[in-house]
């Protein structure tokens, strides 16, 4: 599976390719994957109608070029490794059990929506729905990590059973809605809304936030957890400060309407933390 | 063979497969993570009275622990594999759980067998606990009245080796002591092994059985008692007066030995006669730990 | 209508004109079964083929508001389960409430080519006749609700009983319904008034009505009776679900006395309790039901089986609704019909660990085993409640094999086969002829459709072939041939071509001065005015009104009063 696509042709309307993922591609010749089938708009198409197909190098699958209408690059991929030198369109890794994604730009909504395994990291921003559940699902990310270094929409990690979504960047209104466990961690700023339906779980961000009437305060503490979590985040290349890992974080419970089991964590920016 | 004038004697040190768990206890300072050790690893000399044999394996720097704090690491063994999660559950839920600041991680990640002791311990939390997931490992958040409690859900097992040993023969009871401490020191360094006994050192050998009582297990060793040189069929050599003995668990083998080879470097010195070791004749202990072999730098093990 | 056709050589297995397994040719014309058809008509070899009748659902839940809110509600199940579409079927989606091309053709390839929608609340017509419109290939009807219509019940209150038969008429005609349904009755009233209030016995009081179910129920079946429709009234008892809920469904048997009336989904209202105990686990009294019905031929029943894996519960007991809420504790959704009905949905998921989904799973069996007239015993699953119909050939193998029965029965909640008399029964295997019966011949005539359910000269060309094998759910989920009216829609598992369907419906006779009395409580109480209450018949393309047996005397043409 070691090719390298570069997009020739950039869509107008949106290319399905869930083809694009190791499995798929595994042992193909660049004739054989570039006839593998691909939906374009309502209409069928071969991959290399749109993608020169190349030989890779080093065992990764590599695609270049503006894949912002591409959607479903790695969905379902259990293992192996996509690079996207460019951005990636929708469904990025939606459903992913293993494996690992990198995307050098940004990337659209639905990013690793349902994924149970693997890694996501977007370098650039991502769009709504980031780690969510599909509409109508209780539940959403059940395992793996998503980091995002810049910002995300909407919805980040609605319906999160397990796993990691860190953001480097601000997310926006809703993120962790309906969480049922897992962590959300946002350096940036928190949109409106933050955690609500929460039932377990905890988001995490670095700024004061306004949350909802049914958070309560509890304390403000320094949980051992999130230095755990912070320095892994560290590891993965995210801007972690020292101050941060160090920090004192209010702890607030929530959501109320779920038996205030889940958790928001503030850094406490007061005098003295 | 003789090192530094001091005779190695031509036997070997006889060890049994033991189960072991390392710990990694941190704390807020290096202080705080080596008080909850050393209550951890308290009354653990031997399995015969204690149930397990604990010691403090080494130190470690922020940059060695999970959550970046100074942290001591602990190896905590028993001879069979049903108990050692027992101990591990009593010993963190009464000394790490209750000492501030600290926090208890797995040392033995990669160990297959795993045994539930975070698991065990969040019911403390009566239903308030929390666990979390981070990278590929579950810890639970216990709430207590200082803040949080993190430990993790599970800890690895793996068989390890306990009994590994050598016996300083000496002049004097000065000698004996002075050489067990700077075997001792040198072995505080070695990875990989504890010294369970006070300070590190024994000055109790023990035989197995008795002469006289069909209830004991292990009775004194008579064979290097010197007041019972007389009355018993002495092993000491003449001019020896005091002896002490080094007693090693460790995670294997290899470290077993080369723990003994700097520790019995470090005993030979003046007013030490001999350095032998106990054994059973070979029939009890599948290790054997030859002291020639072993100091000589050859493969230690038969 | 199709070009002549002549069957060869297929096993025939059809018991409403006493056929059992007979080799022999089957001829179609025009759409329908004929004697003979000339020498070059096309031909299909069936040989090794088992020939039916096509099947008929007698209650299923396949179109209108509240199947169409349960598709909404689970939009999750439609993403993994995608009908594509063909060079001649249209494309849908799946999951246990398929959308409406989806349910027609999924039906055709199980050999379905009848099924009945078993609750439809008057004002909810105009939708499920839409969505008939769309729901290819079956002939289909609906049930109308009227078990808890407000104007009924104040006719019924005030013994103005010939007004209230002939307001029953009217409601049935001017909807394009099959057949009147009650869902227990009195219930929604209760419900809308106190919270968590429901009718626990017949005699309960219904809420500010001098009404109790046992009056109502009996009024109904009387009605129904009167007007001599094709199928008698359709009741889904009180207390569904409910531990020890099986006197409720004795006594509301007994309510018959000897009239005609059908039982909806009885293996739900088959239900025992521990005795001595106020509160426990449901115990299985199909025998007693069983019982009951095989002695009783003025009663009919259909099962309402319950198959392990999801299933959406819908219905028009919104208390019932609430009560699975709280045992699936998932998304749900309750909402009222004005003056006529409830409705609740929820999504829910049968497992073969727990005690009270094996024992309904093993009394939906015993109810089967234990029947001595599969005519009136029929098959159902109460789609998509006890389980999708996309299950019934596994029902059907579990009726006919026992050896894989045992093997189930090895899988399921040991203890709550304890309290049934399953183990007993091993003995007992549904032959091909009897499967016939309990999913075609029966349901037929139990609905009253003489030209449905069977083979003979003048029925409705309505055949499916199937490859026999010893693997009975294998052999009735994929049909190598299904033929509708005459065509070939179904061909070696294919499908060759579309097909409309029809609707069912009947037209009773009523007396045209009741739109007087009517029509001042639309004023006063519905939120839409009387004028455009009737579904006229621009919602029907095709259709057939099923006559009614005895007109009443001195009656006006269905809908020609209108004004």
């Amino acid at each position: 599976m070691s090719l390298a696509l570069t997009l020739h042709t950039v869509p107008t309307v949106p290319l399905e390719a869930e083809v694009l993922s190791p499995a798929r591609l595994a042992g193909l010749s660049a004739p054989e994957a570039a006839k593998l089938t691909v939906v374009y708009g309502n209409q069928r198409a071969d991959l290399g109608d749109f993608f020169k197909v190349g030989k890779g190098a080093d065992g990764e699958l590599h695609l270049t070029g503006d894949l912002a209408r591409v959607k479903r690059v790695g969905m379902g991929m259990a293992e192996g490794r996509i690079v996207v030198h460019g951005s990636a369109g929708m469904h990025l890794g939606t459903g992913m059990t293993g494996g690992e994604i990198v995307v050098e730009g940004d990337a659209g909504d639905w990013v690793g929506s349902e994924m149970t395994g693997g890694r996501i990291t977007v370098k650039g921003n991502a769009g709504h729905m980031v780690g969510s559940a599909t509409r109508g699902s209780a539940v959403g990310v059940r395992g793996g990590e998503i980091l995002i270094f810049g910002n995300v929409g909407n919805e980040a990690g609605s319906g999160m059973r397990r796993g990691l979504i860190a953001i480097g960047g601000d997310s926006g209104d809703f993120a962790g809605v309906n969480m049922l466990a897992g962590t959300i961690v946002v350096l940036g700023r928190l949109g409106w809304r933050t955690g609500a339906g929460m039932a377990r779980g905890s988001i995490i961000s670095m700024h004061p936030a306004e949350l909802l009437p049914t958070f309560a305060y509890a304390c403000t503490y320094s949980p051992l957890f999130l230095r755990l979590c912070l320095l892994h985040l560290g590891r993965l290349g995210l801007p972690v400060a020292r101050s941060q890992v160090e920090g004192r974080y209010q702890r607030w419970c929530g959501d109320a309407v779920e038996l205030n089991r889940g958790e928001v964590l503030l850094l406490d920016s007061a005098p003295g933390a | 063979m003789i090192v530094r004038g001091v005779l190695i004697e031509d036997t070997f040190a006889e060890a049994f497969t033991m189960r072991v768990a390392r710990l990694i206890i941190t704390g807020r300072t290096p202080r705080w993570a080596r008080e909850a050790a050393l209550k951890l690893t308290g009354f653990a000399t031997s399995v015969i009275g204690c149930k397990c044999e604990a010691g403090i394996e080494r130190e470690l720097a922020e940059r060695d622990t999970p959550d970046g704090r100074p942290g001591v690491s602990v190896l905590l063994l028993t001879m069979d594999k049903e108990s050692l999660p027992q101990r591990l559950i009593e010993r963190v839920g009464q000394t790490v759980l209750t000492c501030p600041t600290t926090a208890c991680f797995d040392g033995l990640p990669q160990a297959p067998d795993r045994l539930p002791v975070g698991k065990a311990l969040r019911a403390f939390g009566d239903g308030f606990q929390a666990s979390k997931v981070v990278g590929e490992r579950r810890y639970w958040r216990l709430p207590v009245m200082e803040g949080e409690f993190l430990v993790e859900e599970t800890f690895g097992m793996q068989k390890g080796v306990g009994g590994g040993n050598f016996l300083i023969l000496a002049e004097d009871a000065d000698a004996a002591l002075e050489a067990a401490e700077a075997a001792v020191a040198t072995i505080a360094d070695q990875p990989g092994v504890i010294l369970p006994f006070p300070g590190g050192v024994v000055r109790s050998g023990s035989k197995v059985g008795s002469k006289r009582y069909k209830r004991m297990i292990a009775t004194t060793n008579d064979a290097y008692s010197p007041t019972l040189r007389a009355v018993t069929e002495s092993q000491l050599p003449d001019g020896v007066n005091s002896v002490l003995e080094i007693v090693l668990d460790g995670v294997d083998g290899p470290a077993i030995e080369s723990a003994m080879r700097v520790g019995i470097d470090a005993a030979c010195r003046p007013g030490v006669k001999a350095i032998t070791a106990g054994n059973y004749g070979g029939k009890l202990g599948p290790h054997h730990f030859h002291l020639r072999r072993i100091m000589n730098g050859g493969p230690a093990t038969a | 209508m199709g070009s002549p056709l002549r069957i060869v050589n297929g096993r025939v297995y059809d018991p409403a004109n006493g056929v059992n397994g007979v080799v022999r040719d089957v001829c179609v014309r025009d759409g329908k079964i004929v004697d003979d058809v000339p020498p070059d008509a096309k031909r299909i070899d069936a040989t090794g083929l088992v020939v039916m009748p096509g099947g008929v659902d007698i209650h299923c839940h396949i179109a209108g508001p509240k199947v169409n809110l349960a598709r909404k509600v689970q939009p999750e199940t439609h993403r993994d389960d995608v009908q594509l579409r063909t060079r001649v079927t249209r494309s849908g989606t799946g999951g246990t409430v398929p959308s409406t091309f989806a349910t027609g053709y999924r039906y055709a390839t199980l050999g379905y080519t009848t099924a009945m929608e078993a609750a439809v609340p008057p004002l909810g017509a105009r939708h499920t006749l839409e969505e008939f419109h769309d729901t290819p290939v079956i002939d289909k009807g609906f049930f109308v609700l009227v078990g808890n219509n407000l104007l009924l019940y104040r006719l019924l209150q005030e013994g103005r009983l010939e007004e209230f038969r002939h307001a029953l008429a009217w409601w049935l005609t001017v909807t394009k319904a099959y057949a009147p349904k009650l869902v227990n009755p009195g219930g929604d009233e209760m419900w809308k008034g106190q919270r968590n209030a429901n009718i626990t016995a017949l005699d309960d009081k219904i809420g500010a009505f001098d009404l109790t179910p046992r009056r109502v129920i009996a009024a109904f079946i009387e009605a129904a009776n009167a007007l001599g429709l094709p199928h008698p009234v359709h009741i889904h008892c009180n207390n569904l679900g409910h531990t020890g809920n099986v006197e409720t469904t004795l006594e509301t048997m007994r309510l018959a006395e000897g009239r005609r009336a059908h039982m909806a989904h009885i293996q739900f209202h088959s239900y025992g309790a521990v005795a001595g105990k106020s509160r426990s686990n449901p115990t299985s009294r199909a025998r007693d039901i069983a019982e009951y019905v095989n002695t009783h031929p003025n009663i009919s029943a259909d099962v309402g089986a319950v198959m392990f894996g999801h299933s959406t519960s819908m219905t028009a007991d919104a208390p019932l609704a609430y009560m699975l809420y709280r045992i699936a504790g998932g998304k749900w959704v309750n909402a009222d019909t004005e003056n006529e009905s409830g409705c609740g949905i929820v999504p829910f998921t049968y497992q073969d660990q727990v005690y009270t989904n094996a024992l309904q799973w093993a009394i939906g069996l015993e109810l089967f085993l234990l029947s001595e007239d599969p005519w009136r015993m029929v098959f159902s699953t109460d789609h998509p409640n006890g389980g999708s119909f996309m299950t019934y050939p596994r029902l059907i193998r579990l009726l006919m094999d026992s050896e894989f029965r045992k093997q189930q029965m090895a899988q399921v909640n040991q203890k709550a086969l304890d309290h049934t008399s399953l183990r007993d029964l091993q003995g007992r295997e549904y032959s091909l002829y009897e499967i016939a019966i309990i999913t075609r011949a029966g349901p037929a005539r139990l609905l009253g459709l003489t030209a449905k359910g069977h083979l003979g000269v003048g029925a409705d060309a309505d055949i499916t072939l199937y490859e026999e094998d010893d693997d009975k759910e294998k052999m009735f989920a994929a049909p190598r041939y299904v033929i509708k009216d005459g065509e070939l829609i179904v061909e070696d598992h294919e499908f060759r071509d579309d097909h409309g369907g029809r609707v069912l419906h009947v037209a009773p006779a009523y007396d045209a001065k009741i739109e007087q009395v009517i029509e001042p409580f639309f004023e006063d109480y519905y939120t839409i005015r009387f004028a455009n209450y009737a579904v006229d018949d621009r919602y029907l393309s095709h259709h057939q009104v099923i006559p009614t047996a005895a007109p009443a005397a001195a009656a006006t043409p269905a809908g020609a009063a209108r004004p």
